[in-house]
């Protein structure tokens, strides 16, 4: 099926269509570009509900107290509430469904390396290994590039792989319904 | 009297019970002949295709005036009859509001999930193209993701 969906996809992508177009890459190991504008998403997303998280703390605390409080970039309790809140962002969305916010609107996945759900130990090895691959200007995301199953450090650590779980061929009949 | 008279009023007398046995025998005639017909048999031995063949429908459609058609139709008493209100009042307008724009946040995911798969893909032609190794396509896939325990094809 591998070989047969290679050969779709490489006859599309000569024809000038979309890959996904030609067919379901469901199941199939997530490439970089999806893999870094989730998380471009996801860092985005993130810091935003921290943001508004320690807004509605001041504001409440103002409510409370009367007293304002001013979260300074180098305040160190911030940056600790900062990464705490980056780990259960991370962990609880991979360990709760396999996916991030922004990972489900790319359609990728966290799975085991079997395939099956990624699980809470392996969701949360994979999130406090992820700042691994940051290391070094970023080589754990090599694996990526040039690994057969498309695996950074962090996925290799924790056991698991990133794939796509959206079904481009379910879309593409979606848009047709949609034209006709 | 008029002999031709009389014979007139004969005719005239004969013709009305004629006309009903005509119609009778008619009847029955057309009955045993429908009822000794097989149609599927007489439908099987109808090539359509042929039929259809010799049908050339765009001679059809130009014979259609369709600007004469639509000038014959008279819209006012028929939106005259159409009660707006009622039909406002039985029409979710806020389900109609959410399925079309449910429909183009949709179809914009589609979009910006296909745009970006061609990404992945060509990143790895040229990754591969970098390595000297001919790129097949995306690798896997690891296993059903909603089975359990499935084993890895690679």
């Amino acid at each position: 099926m591998t070989a047969r969906t290679g050969r779709a996809t490489a006859a599309g992508a000569r024809a000038g269509a979309p890959a996904a177009a030609q067919e379901s890459l469901q199941g199939h190991y997530a490439g970089f570009a999806s893999r870094f504008a989730a998380y471009v998403v996801d860092a985005g997303a993130s810091t935003v509900v921290f943001m508004l998280i320690l807004a509605a703390i001041s504001f409440a605390v103002s409510v409370v107290t009367g007293q304002s409080i001013n979260w300074n970039r180098n305040d160190t309790w911030a940056s600790i509430a900062y990464l705490a809140w980056l780990f259960i962002y991370f962990a609880y969305s991979w360990a709760a469904s396999g996916k991030t916010f922004g990972m489900a609107l790319l359609g990728v996945r966290v799975v085991r390396s079997d395939g099956a759900d990624a699980g809470a130990r392996r969701a949360v090895v994979r999130t406090l290994a992820l700042p691994l691959s940051f290391l070094v200007f970023g080589l754990g995301f090599v694996g990526i590039l040039l690994g057969r199953r498309r695996r950074a450090l962090h996925d290799v650590i924790a056991g698991t792989v990133v794939i796509y779980s959206w079904d481009a061929r379910a879309a593409r009949l979606r848009f047709l319904s949609r034209a006709s | 009297m008029d002999p031709l008279g009389r014979l007139r009023s004969v005719g005239d007398r004969l013709a009305p019970p004629a006309e009903a046995l005509a119609q009778r025998v008619a009847e029955r005639v057309a009955d045993l002949v429908v009822s000794a017909l097989d149609v599927n048999a007489l439908l099987d031995r109808v090539d359509v295709d042929a039929v259809l063949d010799r049908i050339d429908v765009d001679r059809l459609l130009d014979r259609v005036d369709v600007d004469c058609l639509l000038a014959r139709v008279d819209l006012d008493p028929i939106l005259a009859r159409v009660d707006l209100d009622e039909l406002l009042a039985q029409t979710d307008l806020g389900a109609v509001v959410a399925r079309s724009s449910g429909g183009v946040a949709s179809n914009a995911l589609d979009v910006v999930r296909s745009q970006t798969v061609g990404l992945d893909e060509f990143i790895a032609r040229w990754v591969g193209r970098l390595r000297r190794r001919p790129y097949t396509g995306p690798p896997g896939p690891p296993g059903p993701p909603d089975e359990p325990r499935a084993v890895a094809r690679s």
